[in-house]
């Protein structure tokens, strides 16, 4: 029953959204809580302010997104959409997604060149980067980790968090955990012993990231994979929790802010696209949530550049697994992942 | 014939709910799920039937299905005889209270569930004090918390259809089981139970069609590692985004559903007819 309710309501949703506001209107995703709250104040309230448009705001992760976009081919709903997985690449490739002339957005140029390099194919520009690392809770923990290495030496038993690889940043960890464990891009499977080692040992997993801080306020936990932004996030809710790059190298999931191909209000679009990538909302964005800036004019307090990976050189150092052969695997992997965490 | 035509002008705009709603979108899960590369294949369901781990999955469904349905009845059934037995003021009071819980939503209810049966939660620390349990104990990602939570979403459901069939069983019939010598448990063994079958059986279907398809709560509670059918069927169209295998999988929920419902439908026409 509930399966079928969620699509259907939030389609019934969109509609009912879509009819009653005006043509001065854009539809966007965000990813709800904290996130939904700074993009609202460092993205949405200056483009309304500048534009007088409204913004309709679906909340919806990534998957979820790509998976109402895909289903709304024939007729979409969002203006403009926010992945943080690489769904933009096979969007572009199915034409789900209008191509962007670096020339109609103000700020492109002061982009970092991979920030902005499929921009003709359809892919969006990033506008912030998650780096995923090692959370750890720095009273608690029997250990401080500083490598990927640690987390699979049996040291943390049942209070290590892992993230089902459903979860974009929990596909991430995942393949680096794989990587240090001696597999590779191509082979994942002692990544997946490696995993069901770890549960054997009590490792519990978590689909979504109010879980891992349910984990560590309530249950124990003193150890995950995850990302930068998301140690701070826990800091702030009182935990004493500290973000560590694993030496083996930090895994990097870009944010990027898509154009629907086929809708009407493509110059608003546009527009939400430009103030997403701007200097002042990149700052703000790394100032709420430790988000890692991908706009070179961005100037950060030490405080704030000590979580992110900021500057040209830092940048350079992070590791983006290939979305496409990510997307390629990703159903055969979700399933071997199953069948391997399955009770 | 007006009659008719009355009829039919009222059945109407439930027959285009019916249709819009339900009929358009099975038909189209029936299509997609024999959908292949080149042209229709059973190939879906193939891939469901003929793996340990899909099978596994589905059995899981249904087991945890007719437990929560069985826990609905024991606990139900008293419960609703004493509701039809209490004074009306009574039995308004002990309504509003088994229907209150569906006025919240069901996400934030499994949610005060994920807070009594964690790891610090009233329950396992309760077990963790009386030394029943080691220190890592929880409730949480177990089949228990799925049965637990479950049983507190659809007991309304069991109560109210019980209810309402126990409220047009006359009085006297105990009244006179008891004159005649029988005791309470067999007056309700030999008189209350067998008139409330029908509403104990509607109850029971209920509860057990939409356990088999409900996703929040088992996802939310049993965590990723214990997968019902509908998480599966979820993970296909979200994660794997390989919806002609998610519609395979709906369909077998759905024919497993009908099969349940097929012998009840039998069993009603044969009291009418």
């Amino acid at each position: 029953m509930h399966h079928t309710a969620i699509p259907l309501l939030s389609a019934v949703a969109l509609v009912a959204g879509a009819t009653a506001v005006s043509a001065q209107s854009i539809t966007i995703n965000s990813f709800g809580g904290a996130y939904e709250e700074a993009h609202r104040a460092c993205i949405i309230d200056p483009f309304t302010e500048a534009t007088g448009a409204d913004v309709q705001i679906v909340t919806a992760y990534s998957a979820d997104a790509f998976a109402q976009l895909r289903a709304q081919k024939e007729a979409p709903q969002f203006d403009v959409i926010h992945f943080s997985g690489g769904q933009e690449i096979v969007g572009a490739q199915e034409g789900l997604l209008a191509p962007i002339d670096p020339a109609s957005l103000e700020n492109a140029d002061d982009l970092y060149d991979f920030a902005k390099e499929n921009l003709a194919a359809g892919e969006g520009p990033a506008y912030s980067i998650a780096s995923i690392g090692l959370l750890y809770n720095t009273e608690t923990a029997p250990q401080a980790p500083t490598a990927w290495k640690d987390l699979v030496g049996g040291v943390y038993g049942d209070r290590l968090v892992l993230t089902d690889i459903a979860n974009g940043y929990g596909m991430l960890g995942f393949l680096m955990i794989n990587q240090v464990s001696g597999g590779s891009i191509d082979n994942i499977q002692p990544g997946l012993d490696a995993v069901a080692g770890l549960l054997d040992d009590g490792a519990l997993i978590v689909n979504t990231s109010p879980e891992i801080q349910q984990e560590f306020a309530q249950n124990d936990a003193v150890i995950a994979a995850y990302a930068s932004d998301y140690a701070y996030t826990l800091r702030k809710a009182g935990l004493p929790v500290k973000f560590v790059q694993g030496v083996e190298g930090t895994p990097a999931s870009f944010i990027t802010v898509n154009l629907v191909a086929g809708r009407v209000n493509e110059e608003l679009a546009l527009k939400f696209i430009d103030i997403s990538i701007s200097k002042e909302a990149q700052e703000c964005f790394a100032n709420a949530l430790r988000y890692t800036p991908t706009n070179a004019t961005v100037e950060l307090s030490e405080e704030v550049a000590a979580d992110v990976a900021y500057g040209p050189e830092a940048v350079a150092g992070l590791i983006r697994f290939d979305p496409i052969t990510i997307e390629a695997n990703r159903s055969a992997w979700v399933d071997a992942w199953n069948r391997t965490i399955a009770r | 014939m007006t009659d008719r035509r009355e009829n039919l002008i009222l059945i109407l705009p439930g027959l285009l709910l019916l249709c819009v709603a339900f009929f358009l979108p099975i038909l189209r899960m029936l299509a997609l799920s024999v959908e292949g590369e080149d042209g229709r294949t059973l190939a879906h369901f193939q891939r469901f039937l003929g793996d340990a781990f899909y099978l596994g999955v589905l059995w899981r469904t249904v087991r945890l299905s007719l437990i929560i349905t069985f826990v609905c009845a024991v606990v139900g059934f008293p419960m609703a005889y004493i509701m039809a037995r209490s004074s009306a003021r009574v039995r308004l009071w002990l309504i509003v209270m088994v229907i209150l819980p569906l006025m919240t939503s069901v996400v934030v209810r499994t949610f005060g569930w994920m807070v009594v049966l964690s790891r610090n939660g009233i329950i396992p620390e309760l077990a963790r004090d009386m030394g029943l349990a080691g220190r890592s104990f929880t409730l949480m990602q177990t089949e228990s918390a799925i049965v637990i939570g479950m049983v507190q979403v659809l007991l309304p459901f069991m109560v109210l259809t019980i209810l309402s069939v126990l409220s047009r069983i006359d009085g006297r019939l105990e009244e006179a089981a008891r004159t005649m010598g029988c005791t309470f448990i067999q007056t309700v063994r030999a008189v209350v139970l067998p008139l409330a079958l029908p509403g104990i059986t509607a109850g029971a279907i209920l509860v057990f069609t939409l356990s088999a398809s409900s996703f929040i709560t088992p996802s939310l509670l049993g965590g990723s590692r214990i997968q019902v059918l509908a998480a599966s069927i979820y993970r296909s169209v979200t994660q794997t985004l390989d919806w002609p295998f998610a519609a395979a999988q709906s369909v077998i929920l759905f024919s497993g559903i009908l099969l349940v419902l097929i012998p009840y439908i039998r069993q009603q026409s044969r009291h009418r007819g």
